[in-house]
């Protein structure tokens, strides 16, 4: 043993280990998918039929808003970079932990303080249920005067703060702790996906806080950002969140492809080709996704040349897409393709990628997107993406790592069933919906009158999603199972590339005894005689930024309370800004500070 | 097995890059609340609206050149610490600090005179001119907090966190700079 954690609940609360915080994310985020799934399928049972009466129009709204909320914010986004990532992304650079355990920490604790104070509205009855765009003037305190809005708002610079952090953290993690050897030419795949999610986030995050501080003085304090009467700018509200929320898009579905890169080459039996036009396809979907907004204002009347800019611009998302699509492909085609529920996972994201991105293509051209906008259409496109495309590799990806965090092997006869149940289910639910959307059946409306020949789309729609949660709930069954019941699969049992196979199963605290060197992007296929020894205290080594060679040994912090007291405080803080006690909240960012103060009093080479 | 042979650090540390990153974050915000900025003023036919005075110009600008000159002895501070010179990086961060407290004083005061005559509540003019402010000024409160952390915290001696700590503080001080001449361009920018 090198080191070991702390037992029982108390080393939960206080720990540091990049695995057992990706643990807690993996376990908060699954369930606020719960959540959002609940609050879809109500969606559905309302809209089965015409005239329907389960849900009030409010709470239609609510629930609505809520399910947009929720997947993007507090399930896709904490499951990616916050589970899959932090789990994940130490084991592939062949590192110890996180570059900064304790922000790991902190950022893990305030997701959990946001979520729950999202979903506090809920139980309240004033959940946010102005959409998940919440367009102004619809978001002012004239028309919603409640605190539904507030919610939202200081909802999401919350995750935010949480998501910022932990963005930062991957950045630095892969800059600096990659293995000795292992250049920027050796990084896995899916790590160039992680990095470009991660930068993303740190350049999209910010237009959103704008607009919400803009949006939350404007309602409390009755600035005038948005009025036009006094000066303001509707639009501007849209150009903001646009900014933020195209690059959100590819936040999404760019961990998917990752995922697809790492599970791909180890059940085809051959390495990634094109690697280097991948990688860079990778980052080149993410740049690309920071000049696209405006696609999504189409309909608001911008100048024809801002348009035509925006539509070519869209376009070329087509490129970095397709090469990879290509890439995928090719490799399962020029290899021993071993059709196990990872890869029929994988499949299925393709097959679901094409289709959202065929749909996707249309949207460029301008009249089609002025014509359907705002129809089912659009609702079915992008659930082909953000729930086929991004979700389908992350339950591929639960399979394929099932065995390196339980130590045990998956059911594989349930697993590839729950495949074809939850491909079924998600083509009936979303497929359909192009259609009615064509019929001109437009989103957020809670019902639909019986005679404009949608109700049988509807009710195939609601079946479907049923369906889907059948699936779901199979694949869950299967690793809850398995977790107790499964087979031992030893370290390595689909013998991957990548440097997570070569520690044991689970893998110890420490990750790995002696730190591997790499001479190859699959190091477990191609494993070098060197390693790096390091002492038996808390210590990581770190590399230089481009080639990652060895350059200093670091001590890492140990293990704090202060992370989750810190996200405690910051919670309360949100909680008064909500009911407006600014001076309260005035003395909570003060006790925030002092709390910063007490947690670096301690540095990490005074710690044992 | 043999151990890869151990070298002297060459690249700069992870909390530095640390406070690389978030500082990109930073510089994210205040771009985005420029641009907010002249979206407004370009949809607004008088900027600043009617019954709203022009911003004055001398004493910012001197305010100005006063915030940026400290960074010459915060990076002085980040030279005595590479030396392990407790004492020499404490003298000069009190010297930036005393400066940048004397800058904070004397905008919150023009701050409070502009509240005076018009108000963020008024116009779309007001509402960012007042938020663009208020963002710079929270910015340079909190490099005055690092810099007082390092000041107390030096009393202990130079240790290799605090070395990484004042050179990721020297980094975000001359960013906050940076960010301050910007804003204060852009809300002169009515009187230039």
């Amino acid at each position: 043993m090198i080191w070991e954690e702390r037992p029982g609940v108390l080393g939960w609360l206080t720990t540091v280990d990049h695995k057992r915080i990706g643990l807690l994310y993996f376990f908060t985020s699954l369930f606020f998918l719960g959540a959002g799934g609940v609050e879809a399928l109500l969606m559905r049972t309302q809209l089965a039929q015409p005239n329907n009466k389960v849900l009030s129009p409010e709470t239609y709204n609510q629930m609505m808003t809520m399910h947009g909320v929720t997947m993007i914010f507090l399930f896709v986004i904490p499951m990616t970079t916050g589970a899959f990532g932090n789990y994940l992304l130490p084991l592939m650079l062949g590192a110890r932990d996180m570059a900064f355990p304790r922000l790991n920490a902190l950022s893990y604790w305030l997701f959990l303080g946001a979520g729950l104070f999202l979903y506090a509205s809920v139980f309240m009855h004033t959940a946010p249920d102005c959409g998940w765009f919440c367009y102004t003037p619809l978001n002012t305190s004239t028309y919603d005067p409640g605190l539904n809005v507030d919610f939202y708002t200081l909802g999401l610079i919350f995750t935010g703060l949480s998501t910022t952090a932990g963005a930062i953290n991957i950045i630095v993690t892969t800059f600096k702790l990659r293995a000795p050897g292992m250049s920027f030419n050796r990084m896995p795949l899916m790590l160039f996906a992680l990095l470009a999610v991660s930068f993303s986030l740190v350049f999209a995050l910010p237009p959103l806080t704008t607009n919400l501080v803009f949006l939350e003085l404007q309602r409390k304090l009755g600035f005038q950002f948005f009025d036009v009467a006094n000066g303001g700018d509707a639009l501007l509200w849209q150009h903001l969140f646009w900014l933020f929320g195209h690059p959100e898009v590819y936040i999404i579905i760019l961990p998917a492809m990752g995922i697809a890169t790492s599970i791909i080459p180890t059940f085809s039996r051959r390495k990634m080709i094109a690697f280097p036009l991948v990688a860079l396809a990778e980052l080149l979907v993410a740049f690309i996704g920071f000049g696209v907004w405006a696609h999504h204002m189409f309909a608001t009347g911008l100048p024809i040349g801002v348009l035509v800019f925006f539509a070519a611009a869209s376009m070329m998302v087509v490129i970095p897409s397709t090469i990879q699509i290509y890439a995928w492909l090719f490799t399962v085609n020029l290899g021993k393709p071993d059709f196990r529920a990872p890869l029929l996972f994988i499949g299925g994201f393709i097959a679901l990628f094409v289709i959202g991105g065929l749909s996707g293509i249309m949207f460029a051209a301008i009249p089609f997107d002025q014509a359907t906008t705002d129809t089912y259409f659009v609702v079915a496109h992008f659930h082909f993406i953000i729930f086929g495309a991004a979700v389908f590799p992350i339950l591929g990806g639960l399979y394929y790592w099932f065995p390196k965090v339980t130590g045990r092997m998956y059911h594989e006869g349930w697993a590839q069933a729950s495949f074809w149940v939850t491909f079924v289910g998600t083509i009936v639910t979303f497929f359909p919906m192009h259609l009615v959307g064509l019929d001109g059946m437009t989103r957020r409306v809670y019902t639909y009158h019986s005679g404009y020949g949608w109700s049988t789309s509807n009710l195939i729609e609601t079946i479907g999603a049923f369906v889907l949660a059948v699936g779901l709930l199979m694949i869950f069954a299967n690793l809850a199972w398995s977790r107790f019941r499964g087979a031992p699969s030893g370290p390595d049992p689909f013998y991957g590339g990548t440097l997570e196979w070569t520690t044991s199963s689970p893998p110890p605290p420490y990750n790995f005894a002696v730190i591997p060197t790499v001479s190859s992007p699959y190091p477990n296929w191609e494993p070098t005689e060197t390693a790096v020894e390091v002492g038996e205290s808390h210590e990581t080594p770190t590399s230089t930024v481009r080639d990652g060679l060895l350059d200093e040994v670091v001590h890492m912090p140990s293990e704090s309370g202060w992370p989750i007291v810190l996200a405690a405080v910051v919670s309360l803080l949100f909680v008064m800004l909500l009911t407006s006690h600014i001076y309260v909240a005035a003395i909570f960012a003060c006790l925030g500070l002092l709390i910063v103060a007490a947690w670096h009093w301690h540095e990490p080479e005074q710690q044992a | 097995m043999s151990a890869v042979p151990y070298t002297a650090r060459s690249a700069k540390p992870n909390g530095w890059w640390g406070m690389v990153v978030f500082v990109a974050t930073e510089v994210t915000l205040f771009a985005t609340l420029v641009g907010s900025y002249y979206d407004l003023r370009f949809k607004t036919p008088r900027w600043p609206p009617p019954g709203v005075p022009d911003p004055k110009l001398a004493l910012p600008l001197i305010l100005m050149a006063a915030l940026v000159a400290t960074s010459i002895p915060v990076q002085l501070a980040v030279g005595f610490s590479r030396r392990a010179q407790a004492r020499g990086a404490q003298l000069a961060l009190l010297t930036a600090m005393a400066v940048q407290v004397a800058y904070l004083a004397v905008q919150i005061h023009l701050f409070a005179d502009d509240l005076s005559h018009f108000r963020p509540q008024g116009s779309a003019y007001g509402s960012i001119y007042f938020t663009l402010l208020g963002v710079v000024h929270l910015h340079v409160v909190v490099g005055i907090l690092l810099e007082a952390w390092f000041v107390v915290r030096l009393f202990g001696g130079m240790t290799r966190y605090r070395r990484v700590g004042i050179e990721a503080t020297a980094f975000y001080w001359h960013t906050v700079n940076v960010l301050a001449v910007a804003v204060t361009l852009v809300v002169l920018s009515p009187s230039l």
